[in-house]
């Protein structure tokens, strides 16, 4: 019993990761109709981008500003080029996105194992990851860390403020339109430019506070983190319906359980190939994910 | 011929065949990866029959595609009408569970793969020239039944279905039936593939057949056009060889060059280079010229 | 249709030519001459085929330094036989297929080649190599990889089986470990270093817990410690890459592991990724390799000196000193066996080349000398260190009988 549970904590934690990346994944979708299957990748480039400013002011606030702030410049700069060419919806198959973003993921991955820190993982400081004060809770094998329970919170919240922003506002609703129907949206008025803006710099800062929950999570992260994590987000937007948020929440989770308890009652080798036979009989079952996509 | 050029041939006969394997069910709109695990286990297939049982070439090639075929249909007896990206999670468990299998049993050569696969004919250069002329052929034979099918009703039916399933069904055009011939198909390339990498390459290991060289097709089929057969067929021999012939200089920036290229292409051209109005605008080029004459 | 195939065929055929001809051009510079044993080039070109883009780049750069510093050395001492050595710089990535490409381009004029690196390429190229006639210096892979193209590929190291018991029955002892459990990630060669560990735990009359399989692409290690100390292991061996070792020694330190003294590592996952990922929170765990980094020996320490000169301070990448050798070894063969470099005699002095090194005796390696027999060391020297402050500590050397 004190192992399942420690392994539902250890679930959590990965699974907390995931619903994070997930949810900005389809807020991309969503805003922007975006696949972006390197969106992980983009993130750990934050992280990098945190750890750079981290390594050379010394300060763990500056860090995190420059990972955030650099997660709404890469986004505001590459967002407009993937809705370029949704512009002509009708001829263009919206996997050509998800190829562009294979092709970005590409570069950032290979800039990444070139130059900072001479392409070797970073490490974070103990300031940022809390290290140094061991864990919160520890219980036998239970053990939980700050970390962990701040990812969870901020990714539950996160979820909970974006449906709200999506579904509730005027705002939101802006965003959704430009995403659906760009010629639509400019005729009842909405000023293109300025929401678009808008919406590209809100899931830049949603993946500039992953990257720094990430960083406190994991305390590290290496070039190819972000490819480790890409096609599992992409699996879990799939399985929750694509573009679901609460769905993405809920699956993300689930999965993070799943392949923990995998890990640690049968053979760590199979956690991929059992938990992904586990998502293809849900997915059989539901062929439009669980929750239904959004789109 | 050289050494490096039939390499150069070889692999990019294989590259077509795979970028056409996701090429097949994408007419319907599917993405099925699933073409990557045949490839493997069709690969693994034969390299275990040519060393333990000493199967010959002929029959390995042939039993390897009908094994990637097999899968494919019974697959495809689930999923033959799903939609693209549940038709994603088949192919990514199918390559998990390939992968992990190959993996945890030895007699599959575990993670440090298989090696020694006998060659087809005893002299290295008959060898390739059998195996190149091989792998030729069947791209040909690939390629004109991809022709053949693209220009038939069946064909025209699949587009339809591209572009508005529900409009489509309301037609009458069954869905399953056609989804689970693509898939079928497909998978039975991707089989094919698979036995010719093994012998053209002589070691596998799981490593070879897994998300990356899903990326390397999907840029292929993207990159050159995924509306036509011959977006691919331009397209792989082009973004394969590139890096190979960059001089020194820029070659550690190739991964960086081949990404820009992949945006570049697709921000101009998001259908990819060749797309249906190209081809036409081609056949109308040439047979104007052929009336003149 | 039928024109449209034509053309792209063309297409096809046009690009296939275009890459032929820069082939072509690349080609070696050797001269023709005729008869004697006089050494015929101006210079002698060894290809390396290196991983030098992708997610190990990085890895590569420190192997390439340690041949390009052992050519800079050759070079200011007067060459090899009174010619400059250059090392010809091959970049595969990780591509089984450019692995092939890049290799068939040098079986024709190469003399020797150095790596592949990566065992995914070494498996798709070396074959090639093998069947033409060429020896390739796999000099960083393990013996199994390396055994399987013999005699037309050297191996730095022995059998996993062999070389590895000693050295971890002599950890087990040092710290007495009494229940072990170890972490294995499967890959490559690793399951299999992981069995030859436990042959020396099992000599040292440990008892062996069940294994903790790592997933290699695991972010997140918590479900793994869990299983791990739900056995309640005194000690722990680690056989899987560098930044995941790391991260879980992290871990298990937070958990509240105390002795760190009972964690030991394997030699493939001594690389700067273990050292930057784990900084000072893995002092004290202990490390076995094959060459010592506080050796003082001139040659050494000027090779020590000039790669922290290069690379900001950081110690050399255990594995940069296997392509030095390899430069170092390929000099003593062409002086030994007075190979000339002359194309006409390519592929009788490639033979010389490969048969002198599979037996090489008494070889002046940068660290130690050894002795090859049937293309690989026996008498090499294994070293367990403790890490403190991000360096290795020798704590015993153990010397193959």
């Amino acid at each position: 019993m004190e192992i399942l549970i420690a392994q539902i904590f250890n679930g959590l934690s990965i699974g907390s990761i995931y619903v994070l990346l997930v949810t900005g994944f389809n807020l991309l979708l969503l805003v922007a109709m975006i696949i972006h299957f390197s969106f992980p990748v983009v993130v750990v480039f934050s992280m990098y981008i945190s750890w750079f400013v981290m390594t050379l002011t010394g300060s763990v606030a500056l860090g995190v500003a420059g990972g955030i702030a650099s997660a709404v410049v890469v986004n505001v700069i590459t967002a407009p080029m993937f809705q370029h060419i949704m512009r002509e919806r009708g001829s263009v198959d919206i996997n050509a996105t998800m190829v562009i973003s294979m092709g970005m993921g590409m570069i950032i991955t290979d800039i990444l194992s070139h130059t900072f820190n001479q392409g070797f993982p970073i490490a974070f400081p103990d300031a940022l990851t809390g290290n140094d004060q061991g864990a919160l809770i520890s219980v036998g094998l239970v053990s939980i860390s700050r970390g962990q329970v701040l990812t969870l919170i901020v990714g539950i919240i996160f979820v909970a403020f974006l449906f709200w922003l999506l579904y509730k506002t005027r705002a939101g609703r802006a965003f959704r339109a430009i995403a659906e129907d760009p010629n639509g949206a400019k005729l009842v008025g909405i000023p293109l430019l300025k929401t678009g803006f808008q919406s590209y710099a809100l899931t830049g800062i949603l993946g500039g506070v992953t990257a720094v929950l990430m960083a406190v999570l994991l305390g590290s992260a290496s070039a190819g983190l972000g490819d480790q994590l890409g096609h599992k987000v992409l699996a879990v937007s799939i399985i929750a319906g694509l573009g679901n948020l609460t769905g993405g929440l809920i699956i993300g989770l689930l999965l993070g359980i799943l392949e923990a308890i995998i890990q640690g009652y049968l053979a760590g080798s199979w956690s991929n190939a059992i938990a992904f036979i586990v998502m293809l009989v849900v997915i059989l079952a539901k062929p439009k994910g669980v929750f239904g996509s959004k789109l | 011929m050289s050494l490096p050029l039939y390499y150069y041939l070889a692999i990019t006969a294989i590259y077509i065949l795979m970028s056409w394997s996701i090429y097949i069910p994408y007419r319907v709109g599917q993405l099925h990866f699933m073409t990557v695990a045949n490839m493997a286990i069709s690969s693994y297939f034969a390299a275990l029959m040519a060393i333990n049982f000493a199967w010959p070439f002929w029959l390995v090639l042939i039993v390897g595609t009908l094994l990637g075929a097999l899968i494919g249909f019974l697959v495809s007896v689930a999923i033959g009408d799903a939609p693209c990206f549940a038709v994603v999670i088949v192919g990514f468990t199918f390559i998990y569970l390939t992968k992990t299998i190959i993996e945890n049993v030895e007699a599959f050569g575990g993670p440090l793969g298989i090696f020694s696969i006998p060659k087809v004919l005893q002299t290295s250069s008959d060898n390739r020239t059998l195996l190149l002329i091989v792998a030729y052929a069947l791209v040909l034979l690939t390629g004109f039944l991809i022709s053949r099918f693209d220009h038939s009703r069946l064909g025209r039916a699949a587009s339809a279905i591209f572009i508005d399933r529900d409009l489509a069904v309301s037609f009458g055009v069954d869905v399953k039936k056609l989804g689970m011939f693509l898939q079928t198909w497909a998978s039975a390339v991707g089989g094919m593939s698979g036995v010719m990498y093994a012998f053209i390459m002589r070691s596998i290991s799981p490593n070879h057949f897994t998300f990356h060289l899903i990326g390397v097709c999907m840029t292929m089929l993207f990159v050159g056009g995924y509306t036509t057969l011959w977006g691919a067929l331009l397209a792989a021999p082009i973004l394969w060889g590139f890096p190979l012939i960059l001089p020194e200089a820029l070659q550690s920036w190739n991964i960086v060059i081949y990404g820009v290229l992949l945006i570049v292409v697709l921000v101009i051209k998001p259908e990819g280079i060749i797309t249906r109005p190209t081809v036409k605008k081609i056949e109308s080029l040439l047979s104007r010229n052929r009336k003149k004459v | 249709m039928k024109k449209i195939l034509t053309l792209l065929m063309i297409m096809l055929l046009t690009v296939s030519f275009a890459f032929a001809g820069g082939q072509q051009e690349s080609a070696g510079s050797t001269d023709a001459a005729v008869g004697g044993s006089e050494v015929v080039v101006d210079e002698w070109e060894i290809p390396f085929l290196n991983c030098l883009t992708g997610a190990i780049a990085s890895i590569g750069e420190y192997l390439q330094w340690g041949a390009e510093y052992a050519a800079e050395q050759i070079n200011a001492e007067g060459g090899i036989a009174g010619k400059p050595v250059k090392i010809v710089r091959v970049d595969t990535a990780l591509s089984p297929e450019k692995g092939t490409v890049e290799m068939s381009k040098l079986v024709d004029d190469a003399l020797v080649v150095m790596g592949p690196v990566p065992e995914p390429v070494i498996m798709a190229a070396v074959p090639i190599a093998a069947d033409e006639g060429l020896y390739s210096f796999t000099a960083t892979t393990s013996y199994e990889y390396a055994a399987e193209y013999f005699p037309w590929a050297i191996s730095w190291f022995s059998p996993t089986d062999e070389k590895l018991p000693p050295i971890v029955t002599a950890w087990a002892e040092k710290v007495e470990a009494k229940n072990v459990v170890q972490f294995v990630e499967n890959y490559g060669a690793w399951p299999g270093m992981a069995k030859a560990h436990v042959i020396g735990l099992e000599d040292a009359g440990v008892n062996v817990l069940e294994d903790v399989e790592v997933p290699s692409d695991a972010v997140s290690f918590g479900p793994l410690i869990v299983k791990a100390l739900a056995q309640d292991p005194d000690a722990i061996v680690f056989a899987c890459n560098a930044e995941k070792a790391a991260k879980i020694i992290i871990e298990l330190r937070n958990r509240g592991w105390e002795d760190m003294n009972k964690m030991l590592v394997f030699s493939s996952a001594d690389d700067a990724a273990l050292y930057t990922t784990g900084g000072e929170k893995i002092d004290g765990v202990m490390i076995y390799n094959y060459n010592d980094p506080a050796l003082d020996t001139p040659r050494w320490n000027d090779f020590r000196q000039a790669f922290k000169d290069d690379h900001d301070g950081i110690e050399p990448f255990s594995l940069s000193p296997n392509y030095y050798d390899a430069v170092y070894m390929i000099k003593r063969a062409i002086e030994d066996t007075g190979i000339t470099g002359d194309p006409k005699k390519l592929a009788e002095e490639r033979i010389k080349i490969r048969d002198y090194c599979n037996d090489i005796q008494n070889f002046e390696g940068l660290q130690y000398n050894w002795t090859n027999k049937g293309g690989y060391p026996a008498d090499k020297p294994l070293f367990l260190f403790e890490i403190q402050d991000g360096q290795k500590v020798l704590v015993e050397k153990i010397i193959p009988e």
